[in-house]
């Protein structure tokens, strides 16, 4: 059991306190979700359990915290380690070692296992969570998912009481992601292990929480069952926002719990005839890429048009980002490559990028100046422009930047730097633009800004491709959606198809009223929706 | 070949040989059989790449080291040009001696690059790490973090570069490089701190037991006394063998210190590093080569190795005796480089 009263933390040279009289009560082989907006906490109340906070991050500190009868705070996360085992958020950081059985076994060793017992538990952490075959490869050559398990392996071999989970999913693809909770719900029936994870998708927990931690962002936290706190939180997955909209209670935290004696009246279809079709921007035909002997990408062809939203999705590894990276030229390829018509074959990246705007997977890469203001200017000056201030302000409010124009970029939260990465790119006004994994990291808040932002921009008549493995995000947002896989595609249509009919890109809404054809919040009718 | 003290007895015994001599035929040997090693240990699908970018890294490294002593080296018979002497820097005459003098350095720059290259490919991380004395702990804490970190570098340092070049950036100018340093440091430190908070969560380090000892600090600087004194003597017509004689019991004191530390520190690895006949066979020959290069360069032996362009050029000769030294560092490529330690 975890017992926490009256706690309070703040950081070194932080002017007030991120966790504000937190006191809360964690039953003994629960599963938790823990939850609320970027920078509210999620990840100090996590550290606290452990003893990384404050023992690894220094600062001020009172209350007391009962992890399994241990003081965390007294102990610190040396002896901690014996009870606790915390997975971090990107695995590739906690990596210590190349090898996979090496970096499974380095908690044991140092624990001063003898051989025999080592080697045993490395095997069945392995064998529990499907990596047996993978003991003896080096780190550098697996998957994320791949990546994933050995990150839980490495947590499990100690065979820890808590299980600490801080965003295990938030790279892995939909199915990956499913995959990974299903092995921690599997854990906790099978080691009687309490676990604690923190994530921005709710859906994909919600499922198996038993109760939930709520950190609103004032400070404090709000504990309860996800019958209690789901009510008090403003933004929620889809499924939630339905079922409170039926009042429903108490409220079903999976689309299989969503009542099933609901009928919708059927509307008398119209046919719409579309008049107009937007002229191409972008246009790819049979385009193959190969890197050291394998093929990447395989005669990949797609058309996106001026004011459409097109979003590709598919598994970790199918060469979504080395899609990205051909358009531009980065990687060698074969295939046409046309941009408003013009092929851009033997173009420069300087010409390319005059009319493609791309945002990495990690926009930190882009920021390097000491002001928000600064990043556009360098923009500009790379390609010959100029522009007034005011024209910069106004661009900045465009993107929900006013009144950071002269703020350190690498100072702002998650959501702030993606839109300052995002001014920097778009400053130019590039009629495309490309968008690898815009929502990594951004919680529900951010993920709607962002959603807001992209429409506004398809509204100006730009052409906009989006890789995600955010499903509902995409639902939102797509016009076209293009699922890829093992480097070729293996559709590319119209949304409501995928997201009302495949298994793996189905969305919430989809899931609840099935055949309805509504795949997002807003295709819900209400009126139309009637018990029986 | 998989054991980590072989490949470290070969390291020594390359290491011994490569900063002993200055042939030029002999650097060329050394450095082919390197990149056929290399090229060996690595994957077949990845060998063209290894190759090419290790061929390019020489070739830079040799053009450079041997244009800046060209440029600023005016010894030799062989002018080829002369520059006025009043030139600051590089006035003077150019001489062929000084273009090959560089040469040379570039070949043993190289040579060394590529031999803790193949070190790198040959052993983990892990085992890596396990050559650094237990005693020194917080010292493998920094080697570790350094050795993952070194290749994530490399590849943040192209993400980055490819991020700024979509910006509109040409990478072209030396200042155009300025925003690749700044993300590259604050992801870099970022990572660190992450990957020292996993080792910290983990356990690290937690049955070590406190390593302070007053003995120990004694037993330090007795030694370290000796190895002064030895050195000493050694400026003065004292016999050789008094200085030699400290040296090995200051040797033995800080050996000594070490094995006791190392005892605190209670680690025990899941792979016991394997000892196969190939193995044992490989370390005995590359300690005994060692051995006799040390003793070589003790006793002051080594002229069959050396080579000195100046004052005249002339064309290296290459010693049956020189010719097996230099064939060692490509001696791995006898053994069965299976990187499986099971």
């Amino acid at each position: 059991m975890i017992a926490i009263n009256h706690f309070y933390f703040k950081y070194p040279q932080s002017g007030k306190h991120i966790l504000k009289d937190v006191s809360l009560q964690i039953p003994s082989g629960s599963l938790t979700l823990v939850t609320g907006a970027s920078g509210s906490g999620k990840s100090t109340l996590l550290r606290s359990l452990n003893g990384l906070v404050p023992h690894f991050t220094g600062g001020e500190i009172s209350g007391k915290i009962n992890v399994l009868g241990k003081d965390p705070i007294n102990l610190g996360p040396e002896q901690m380690a014996q009870w606790v085992s915390t997975v971090f958020q990107e695995p590739e950081t906690q990596f210590i070692y190349d090898r996979v059985d090496d970096e499974i076994a380095f908690a044991l060793e140092h624990a001063g296992l003898n051989r025999d017992e080592m080697q045993s538990r490395v095997d069945t952490a392995c064998l529990f969570l499907g990596i047996d075959g993978l003991q003896s490869r080096r780190i550098s050559t697996l998957s994320g998912g791949e990546k994933q398990r050995i990150s839980l392996a490495s947590a499990l071999v100690t065979q820890p009481r808590l299980l600490i989970l801080d965003e295990p999913t938030s790279q892995l693809d939909p199915q990956g992601a499913d995959e990974i909770l299903r092995y921690i719900l599997d854990l906790r029936s099978r080691l009687d292990l309490t676990i604690l994870i923190s994530e921005h998708r709710l859906e994909r927990v919600l499922p198996y929480a038993d109760q939930m931690i709520y950190l609103p962002g004032d400070g404090s936290a709000r504990v309860g069952t996800p019958e209690d706190i789901l009510p008090q939180m403003l933004l929620v997955p889809p499924l939630i926002e339905v079922s409170k909209a039926l009042s429903l209670s108490p409220l079903p935290t999976h689309p299989e719990e969503f009542p099933k004696n609901l009928t919708i009246q059927p509307v008398k279809e119209t046919v719409s005839v579309e008049t107009y079709a937007p002229p191409p921007a972008l246009q790819i035909s049979d385009l193959s890429v190969k890197l050291s002997g394998q093929q990447i990408l395989d005669k990949i062809t797609l058309t996106i048009h001026q004011g459409e939203i097109l979003a590709m999705m598919g598994p970790n590894g199918a060469g979504k980002t080395t899609l990205l990276r051909a358009v531009l030229g980065l990687v060698p390829s074969q295939g046409a490559r046309l941009v408003m018509h013009k092929s851009i074959e033997n173009h420069s990246l300087n010409t390319i990028i005059n009319q493609i705007g791309y945002l990495p997977q990690t926009p930190n890469d882009l920021l390097f100046s000491e002001t928000v203001l600064d990043e556009l200017v360098v923009t500009l000056t790379n390609h010959n422009l100029e522009m007034s201030s005011e024209e910069m302000l106004h661009h900045l409010k465009e993107l929900g930047l006013d009144g950071l124009a002269s703020a350190y970029p690498r100072d702002l939260s998650v959501g702030e730097r993606q839109r300052v990465a995002l001014a920097a790119i778009t400053i130019y006004d590039p009629p495309i633009i490309l968008l690898d994994e815009p929502t990594r990291g951004l919680d529900y808040g951010n993920k709607q800004s962002l959603v807001q932002l992209l429409q506004i921009w398809k509204k100006q008549k730009k052409a906009i491709l989006v890789v995600t493995h955010d499903v509902e995000f995409a639902a939102l947002l797509a016009d076209s959606v293009l699922i890829f896989n093992e480097g070729r595609v293996t559709y590319f249509g119209e949304p409501q198809k995928i997201f009302t009919q495949h298994p793996d890109y189905q969305t919430q809404t989809a899931q609840i009223f099935p055949g309805s054809g509504w795949y997002r919040l807003e295709d819900v009718t209400f009126s139309r929706l009637s018990a029986h | 070949m998989t054991n980590a003290l072989t490949w470290a007895s070969w390291l020594l015994a390359s290491l011994a040989i490569l900063l002993s001599t200055r042939n030029p035929l002999l650097l060329s040997l050394i450095l082919i059989l390197l990149l056929t090693l290399g090229t060996r240990m690595t994957e077949p699908g990845s060998r063209k790449r290894w190759l090419g970018q290790n061929l390019s890294f020489i070739g830079t490294m040799i053009f450079l080291s041997s244009l800046i002593n060209f440029i600023f080296t005016h010894s030799g018979n062989s002018e080829l040009f002369t520059l006025p002497q009043s030139w600051f820097l590089i006035g003077g005459p150019f001489t062929l001696e000084s273009l090959v003098y560089g040469t040379i350095n570039g070949l043993v720059i190289s040579s060394l690059y590529l031999t803790f290259a193949i070190l790198n490919k040959a052993l983990s991380v892990e085992q890596l790490t396990r050559l650094i004395p237990t005693a020194f702990y917080p010292l493998t804490l920094i080697t570790t973090i350094s050795l993952t970190f070194f290749p994530s570098i490399q590849e943040r340092t192209a993400q980055i570069k490819e991020a700024q070049m979509i910006r509109g950036n040409p990478m072209k100018k030396l200042s155009d490089w300025l925003p690749i340093l700044i993300p590259l440091m604050v992801t870099s430190l970022e990572n660190a701190v992450q990957l020292s908070e996993s080792m910290t969560a983990r356990g690290f380090q937690t049955h070590t037991e406190d390593q302070k000892s007053p003995k120990g600090l004694v037993l330090l600087i007795l030694s370290t006394f000796l190895v002064f004194s030895g050195w000493i003597l050694s400026l003065f017509s004292y016999p050789s063998w008094t200085s030699w004689s400290l040296y090995l019991i200051a040797f033995l004191g800080i050996a000594l210190l070490f094995i006791a530390l190392s005892r605190k520190v209670k680690i025990v690895h899941l792979h016991k590093d394997r000892w196969t006949t190939a193995d044992i066979a490989a370390a005995l020959l590359f300690l005994l080569i060692s051995l006799l290069m040390v003793s070589l360069i003790i006793s002051q032996k080594t002229a069959f190795l050396t080579y000195d362009p100046y004052p005249t050029l002339k064309f290296p000769s290459l010693p049956l005796t020189a010719l097996l030294l230099g064939l060692v560092p490509g001696a791995p490529l006898l053994f069965n480089l299976s990187h499986d330690r099971h």
